[in-house]
């Protein structure tokens, strides 16, 4: 279902990151000598979606067009996915983490290309989130290199 | 998207609120229905003359405390009152929309709006000083400072059911005045949830009161002695020939906002798909029951081509709008507020296909989501090749129906837009600093919106209108709002 409202694009980008927040908390579990970075990951998800959300409450106004915040956003070109097989080890739960953060990446890049002429507060909140999330890859890739 | 939990569970008959009680109203009782679902949410009263006459009688008795309150700590209540709106922020937005059947973005932003009347009126200590002037004569000073007045009526509309009274209370009784507040009798939830919030904030007795109503009321409001002033939304008719009237004939100060018709002019140079994402929500944004909803688009120039290409890009945007119960986050327009309003709608397109205008959009013909009752859905409306000077053109619809006319040029553009009787909220889509300056400058128009589509004032300036659209002199919002709910009295001193 293409989305095109700003509160389905925000309630959108709380379902993603709630959902890898839930496999950073699985990635502490099981991997306990990295659990503290995955652990803080999954808090930040949680702070991600607070501050969009605190954007979207804070300035929407009648006077921006949040029923026409995005021509056509297609959930289907951004899925996260959080299994992870019983034998699975750090590298490959990593490669599937940095999967998931650059399509979030995509999705707010994309989310507030497409808003930038009705919004203004809630696309410069979703680029700021997608710069946080580009600094996580860029960790996680270094993780997965060390 | 699954449907948002409606916050309006239990059928319950609503009270009146009075000298910090909720009373029960001998009045008729009439049905509350959600628009989307047709099922009856609450029942409201119509209020007797008794129950006015006791409600501005409390409000005069609470008067003289209330305005020897200081601005302080009339401000904190305002601040309490802000944080227990911020804490309800979601169950507020949603009753509007369950009520009045608007998109909960929509009821969302008209949270945050209402919100930011009171954070404004937050300001009084300092918005309400005077100003001196020492030794106008040697040993004489004189200056003036702004004194509340009294008992002021507040009679809300039925578009905005949540934030049209915040236009005015926050100030009024930031002021030092004390408040008589009618809702509409079609969306009394939103505002008997406020006064809810208002007495838990803890304002006395007396100071914020609630009858709801009609007619009675209204009247009762207005020939009422110790009621100084009225503000109002609704209606031209209704505003003027009614409200304006007879507050001259009592006495009373009023801002009584009405009616509209305004006009988006398109220029050639204009950014056209931002042009067009900004024209949804100016033009079906609350089903078009909006007093600043554009209804006009008038698109400048003789380039045939350019005309065509953006009618078709409008057409082709309009006709995917998604409408349904607001409280589905993927609906972009939701059901006008009731069936009559709808066949005013439906009498409308008929008028306009009899005087020639060409329907490229058909709002009669239209799918719901979500296997709705249609009662009170229409589909979005476009018509093109309309004459100014039609009713289609001419009249206020307050619908979804976009109306389509070209000019030459911009001064054309502005000629025709200024012939209109209304004023309220005309704005220009265009990429060029001069033509936007010409335009704002020449256009007769309360609010004037450059690439906005909707040119509604933010809290701390005041709500425009001009012509048709507005009667009176001082409007709600900011500091008119503070002139409005306050009397200069002037002090000139010496000391033998």
């Amino acid at each position: 279902m293409t989305l095109h409202t700003a509160s389905e694009g925000i309630s959108f980008a709380r379902e993603m990151e709630e959902a890898t927040a839930g496999y950073y908390e699985e990635l502490a579990k099981r991997f306990p000598d990295h659990a503290e970075t995955f652990t803080a990951y999954a808090k930040a998800n949680h702070k991600f979606v607070a501050n969009v959300q605190r954007t979207y409450y804070g300035v929407i106004t009648d006077g921006i067009e949040g029923c026409y915040a995005f021509r056509s956003l297609e959930p289907d070109d951004y899925v996260i996915d959080v299994e992870l097989g019983d034998d699975a080890d750090l590298a490959t739960a990593l490669a599937k983490a940095i999967k998931n953060e650059e399509t979030l990446v995509a999705y707010y890049k994309e989310a507030a290309e497409q808003s930038k002429g009705v919004m203004h507060d809630v696309p410069h909140a979703f680029l700021m989130v997608a710069k946080k999330k580009n600094q996580r890859i860029d960790e996680l890739k270094a993780q997965a290199a060390s | 998207m699954a449907i948002l939990d409606e916050p309006i569970k239990e059928v319950r008959v609503l009270k009146n609120y009075i000298d910090g009680e909720w009373v029960e109203s001998k009045g008729e009782i009439v049905d509350v229905v959600n628009p989307a679902t047709m099922k009856t949410i609450s029942k409201v009263p119509i209020s007797t003359k008794e129950e006015i006459d006791t409600a501005v009688q409390a409000a005069q008795e609470a008067y003289h405390d209330w305005r020897r309150t200081t601005p302080l700590a009339r401000s904190r209540l305002l601040f309490n009152l802000k944080a227990l709106l911020e804490e309800n922020f979601e169950k507020a937005s949603r009753i509007q929309t369950q009520e009045h059947g608007k998109c909960i973005d929509e009821s969302r932003g008209e949270s945050r709006r209402g919100i930011e009347n009171v954070e404004v009126a937050c300001g009084i200590p300092t918005l309400m000083q005077g100003y001196i002037s020492e030794d106008v004569a040697r040993g004489i000073d004189e200056w003036c400072m702004p004194t509340p007045l009294g008992v002021f009526g507040v009679i809300g509309p039925f578009n905005f059911p949540w934030m049209i009274p915040l236009w005015s209370i926050p100030y009024a009784v930031a002021t030092g005045n004390t408040v008589v507040l009618k809702p509409s009798s079609e969306v009394p939830n939103s505002q008997t949830f406020l006064c809810e919030l208002a007495e838990e904030a803890g304002f006395p007795p007396g100071v914020w009161n609630m009858v709801h109503g009609g007619r009675t009321v209204v009247s009762g409001m207005l020939d009422h002695p110790d009621i100084q002033g009225i503000t109002f939304v609704g209606s031209t008719p209704v505003g003027r020939d009614v409200i304006y009237k007879r507050c001259g004939e009592t006495g009373k100060r009023v801002i009584a906002q009405c009616g509209a018709k305004n006009f988006m002019t398109i220029m050639p140079d204009c950014d056209v798909e931002n042009t067009v994402s900004g024209m949804m929500t100016s033009f079906f944004g609350n089903a078009g029951q909006r007093c600043l909803a554009a209804a006009n688009a008038v698109i400048v120039g003789e380039d045939d081509a350019f005309y065509e290409d953006f009618v078709a890009r409008v057409v082709d945007k309009v006709k995917n709008i998604k409408i349904g119960y607001g409280l589905d986050e993927s609906v972009q327009m939701g059901p006008l507020r009731d069936e009559a309003k709808k066949q005013n709608v439906l009498k409308y397109i008929d008028i306009g296909l009899e005087e020639g205008a060409e329907l490229v959009l058909d709002g009669r013909d239209f799918s719901v989501q979500g296997g709705l009752p249609e009662n009170c859905f229409v589909g979005p409306t476009i018509f093109k090749n309309v004459r100014p000077d039609s009713r289609v053109g001419s009249e206020e619809i307050f619908g979804p129906v976009m109306s389509i006319m070209r000019a030459k040029d911009l001064d054309e553009a502005i000629e025709i837009t200024n012939a209109n009787p209304f004023g309220n909220g005309h704005s220009i889509f265009t990429q060029n600093g001069a033509n936007a300056r010409h335009f704002q400058y020449n256009v007769v128009s309360g609010n004037v919106g450059i690439n906005i589509g909707i040119t509604a004032a933010m809290a701390f300036f005041p709500f425009g209108g001009l012509k048709d659209s507005f009667f009176g002199t001082l409007h709600t919002q900011g500091k008119d709002a503070i002139r409005f709910f306050t009397d200069t009295k002037v002090v000139i001193q010496r000391w033998f």
